[in-house]
């Protein structure tokens, strides 16, 4: 599928989580762009799910005690200040559960278009807007080359028999992903530039035509879309 | 009509100490394959960006002189205006990429200089067969090698159809045939090419004329045959024979190390290496060559225990260390002492002596991020030897390192071999020659075959 279809595509799966008023909805939603994302490799898909699906279980375990839906008391904690009386109802659960899993599709949705779509094509895809599309796609690159920076960090580290282990250990590694962060950013301006970047009168590789898979894709999402207004 | 002319160019990088370049004056003739030579830090990067406009358009800092390319003059003509007639290819192939997909990174250069959009694929694919990569077109950037990514990055290069090629250690990441096909290749080039080397056997063997710099002056401009009798007599270090090394007078080990038998490992399901078997025996230096994408690192980072094979065992007698091919992987502490003093548990009494040993006493103080490359890659082996291992595994050392450098760390390494088993990863043969006292070499059909 070429890149704007399925970028269309995730962005209505997301909207429709969103728009969605029923849990039943939104959990399928999260299970077909689960199945999306498996089928990126391993490796690099496991920070993301990871991510998004911790975010999800966060939101489902500490909103219930904040929120006051009323509904069966399942229990009841202390009064705390500001935060007023800690307790969990069904009512509570069932609202955690739904804004859970709206967190976690559209979470799952950025991670299949990090994971599975081709940024460049997509960049093409972007006409005068491209140096902002540039923009987008460099910092969408931006997770995948800190975690492999991470990764090169660790590696070195382990290599002399230093484990990074914990919270604290792994912060330790924020300031140099950072400083590299920046350093790899100069160069890479600099590469862009004795490239010709910037130059006016640039032109465009030909890009693939749309093929009837494509057509759908932006037919469903409209209707992802609608569904979500109205069904959903 | 030279292609480019450089007058008496002085340069100094902001808030430097000591200029880079000074008084450097050279021509160009188009077509002719120029090696630059000259100790880390001598200037060669410096020289060369200041021939794509680079310097001091992107760096800033004091410029004096002249540099015309092209009949045009760097100070008025900005990098991407000259794009097209220059092209480089810079140290560091990682921090060169802009695209996801190997095709679209060839096609950027291309699309910049405003090249027709029907010739735009044609001129990519021809670029990616030139550099002999075009069985990578539709690969991710992410998931080559770093000799992959380099020849991507030339073939980046080669697409623009420049007519001054810059190309800063270009052979860095190549194991010694793709190297020689590199320079085959630059030689039959209608467009000049500068190639800076630290590895200078093969570019001295193509190059119709070598220029050497050392602290930022141009000590050397002579035509092949002069130059090399020139080196014999001042710099000899740069004429590094090729040694074939052998195992015929090898004592056997007292005690085996480290044991690979049958090992094999793969990356999400791409084969990377095996089944291979190694073993390294204390008071011995092993060298494992082959061809880049061959499974060397893969290799080393099982015997090291940072792998774990799917295949096969690994037995290890005692502590190991691993030395990254990327020195940048060791700048995780705010001083060269603390960084070397956290493999040690932050004895930084023994990082200062491990940080003499690679002879940068004085720099305890100072940020890594600071260091020049050749600095930073001595970091890195003081962080690794501190550690006392007994298996030492020193993947790619000598990347980036002037041959006075490495005769120095192949010294080193010898002097106290007898305590630890050593394996190094290289695909300077010269260095292997000097530093082991055998080679193993890891073919493409994945087995190994003893020098």
């Amino acid at each position: 599928m070429s890149p704007v279809p399925a970028a269309a595509l995730l962005s209505a799966f997301a909207v429709a989580a969103l728009l969605a008023d029923r849990t039943v909805s939104v959990a399928a939603i999260a299970i077909v762009l689960l199945g999306v994302c498996l089928r990126a490799p391993r490796r690099r898909r496991w920070p993301y799910l990871a991510g998004t699906l911790l975010s999800g279980l966060v939101l489902f375990l500490f909103s219930p005690l904040l929120g006051s839906y009323g509904g069966v008391v399942y229990w009841e904690g202390p009064t705390v200040p500001v935060l007023g009386r800690l307790d969990v109802t069904s009512n509570e659960l069932e609202e955690a559960l739904f804004q859970g899993l709206r967190l976690a599709s559209v979470g799952l949705a950025f991670a299949a278009y990090a994971l599975l779509l081709d940024h460049d094509r997509l960049l093409q895809a972007g006409g005068r807007l491209r140096r902002s599309v540039l923009a987008v796609a460099l910092a969408t690159r931006l997770l995948p080359t800190l975690e492999r920076d991470a990764a090169g960090y660790v590696e070195a580290l382990r290599g002399r028999g230093v484990e990074v282990e914990g919270l604290r250990g792994r912060a330790r590694l924020l300031s140099p992903l950072l400083a590299g962060s920046l350093e790899r950013s100069l160069n890479l301006a600099e590469s862009m530039e004795a490239r010709g970047f910037g130059r006016p009168g640039r032109t465009r590789a030909p890009r693939p035509a749309w093929r009837r898979i494509d057509r759908l894709a932006i037919a469903a999402s409209v209707l992802l879309v609608v569904s979500g207004v109205l069904w959903l | 009509m030279a292609l480019a002319r450089v007058d008496r160019l002085g340069y100094r990088h902001p808030d430097a100490t000591r200029p880079a370049l000074e008084d450097v004056s050279l021509e160009l003739q188009a077509g002719e394959l120029v090696c630059l030579l000259g100790p880390s830090g001598s200037g060669k990067s410096t020289l060369l960006r200041a021939l794509a406009g680079l310097v001091p358009h992107f760096h800033g800092g004091t410029f004096a002189g002249r540099v015309e390319v092209g009949g045009r003059d760097t100070r008025r003509a900005r990098p991407s205006e000259l794009a097209g007639t220059v092209a480089s290819v810079f140290q560091d192939p990682e921090d060169q990429v802009v695209f996801t997909l190997v095709a679209n990174e060839v096609e950027f250069g291309l699309e910049n200089l405003g090249v027709p959009a029907a010739q735009i694929p044609l001129r990519a694919r021809a670029a990616l067969e030139a550099g002999g990569v075009g069985h990578l077109a539709r690969r991710r950037t992410s998931e080559l090698s770093a000799g992959e990514l380099q020849r991507v990055c030339l073939a980046s290069a080669l697409a623009l159809g420049p007519e001054l090629l810059l190309l800063d250690e270009p052979t860095s990441q190549l194991d010694p045939e793709a190297a020689e096909r590199l320079l085959e290749r630059l030689g039959e080039l209608e467009a000049a090419a500068v190639v800076s080397e630290q590895r200078p056997a093969l570019p001295l063997e193509h190059c119709d004329r070598v220029l050497f710099l050392e602290a930022g002056r141009l000590l050397l401009d002579a035509p092949r045959e002069p130059a090399l009798d020139w080196l014999e007599r001042n710099r000899p270090a740069y004429l590094g024979k090729l040694q074939v090394v052998t195992n015929e007078d090898r004592a056997v080990p007292d005690q085996i190390v480290v044991r690979l038998e049958h090992v094999a490992h793969a990356y999400d399901g791409r084969h990377a290496v095996g089944p291979a078997s190694l073993e390294v025996g204390r008071g011995e230096i092993v060298a494992l060559t082959g061809p880049n994408g061959s499974g060397k690192t893969t290799l080393a980072k099982l015997a090291a225990g940072l792998l774990e094979p799917a295949s096969g065992r690994v037995d290890r007698k005692g502590r190991a260390a691993y030395l990254s091919q990327d020195p940048g992987r060791y700048v995780v502490a705010e001083r060269v002492d603390e960084e070397v003093a956290l493999g040690v548990g932050g004895d930084l009494a023994r990082a200062r002596k491990a940080i003499g040993t690679v002879g940068l006493g004085g720099f305890e103080a100072r940020h890594p991020r600071d260091l020049s490359s050749g600095e930073r890659e001595r970091v890195a082996l003081a962080a690794v030897l501190v550690t006392d291992p007994d298996l030492l595994v020193l993947d790619e050392p000598t990347r980036g390192m002037d041959p006075d450098r490495k005769r120095a760390l192949a010294a080193l390494l010898r002097r106290d071999s007898a305590r630890r088993a050593t394996l190094v990863v290289t695909h300077d043969l010269s260095f292997a020659g000097d530093v082991a006292d055998r080679a193993v070499s890891l073919e493409t059909s994945r087995e190994l075959v003893v020098a």
